[in-house]
């Protein structure tokens, strides 16, 4: 639901006078709502990548080591954190183009991350599958 | 009686427009939970690696001053990008140091 920014007051359309042409921050300043809705997503994606590294650090330092997999705790440790990284750059990304698309007022552009994260997850519980069914094999 | 921000409501009908302090107010404790996250981490990781534990305790801190920090600077944009780009840095700077952690055999033994 995007709002012309010409039924803005004035002094939202007019909050961000100086932004240049091409710059980030051109356009007229949206709807304080949607800045502020456009801002929780990005925080809820940084959250979310912290859950990720929380979740890698408690794999690596709480769990048991696999019998028969030596590096079975880091092959489910490091993917987690590095998607926590990679999160935390592409909530960034997320939110710019956002903010861009709301300060033109154009339709908000498509979103990877959740494509990202069900992919990720999956992949993750597939290979904690695999690695309970091989430790118990090799016991 | 039209409930707000529903219905074809003039600008003076819709609660949020005249003053959008409900959103504001979420977005506050937004960052308020982001800041208990960090402390979480932080106080997890207190008890196994007190060095790296402590930072990421005090970025807490940071963060939630982060949220309350108003934009002074007459460009509200440039500041809420600083900002945004600012706690993406400390993420992204505790998953380096966690992947380290977990690389270089930080952890403790398992018991």
């Amino acid at each position: 639901m995007t709002r012309p920014a010409s039924r803005l007051p004035d002094t939202q359309r007019d909050a961000d006078p100086e932004g240049s042409a091409g710059g980030p921050g051109d356009g007229s300043e949206p709807d304080a709502r949607f800045t502020f809705a456009n801002e929780r997503t990005f925080l809820a994606w940084n959250r979310t990548a912290l859950a990720l590294v929380v979740a890698g650090l408690a794999v690596a330092q709480l769990l048991p080591p696999f019998p028969g997999v030596p590096f079975g705790r880091q092959l489910l440790a490091v993917p987690l954190i590095a998607l926590g990284a990679i999160l935390a750059v592409a909530g960034y990304l997320d939110w710019q183009r956002n903010q861009r698309a709301l300060r033109h007022g154009q339709p908000l552009p498509r979103s990877p991350l959740p494509r990202i994260l069900a992919t990720s997850i999956t992949a993750m519980a597939i290979i904690a599958a695999v690695l309970i069914l091989l430790s118990a094999a090799l016991k | 009686m039209t409930p707000p921000g529903t219905g074809d409501a003039t600008p003076a009908g819709d609660m949020e427009e005249i003053d959008p302090g409900l959103a504001r107010e979420r977005t506050s404790l937004a960052w308020t939970r982001t800041a208990i996250s960090f402390a979480a981490l932080g106080g997890a990781l207190l008890k196994t690696t007190p060095t790296v534990g402590g930072p990421v305790l005090g970025m807490s801190a940071l963060v939630w001053g982060l949220g309350r920090m108003t934009h002074r600077s007459g460009r509200p944009e440039a500041a809420r990008r600083l900002r945004q780009l600012m706690i993406t840095v400390t993420v992204t700077l505790v998953s380096a140091v966690a992947l380290a952690m977990v690389l270089l055999g930080g952890g403790s033994p398992p018991r």
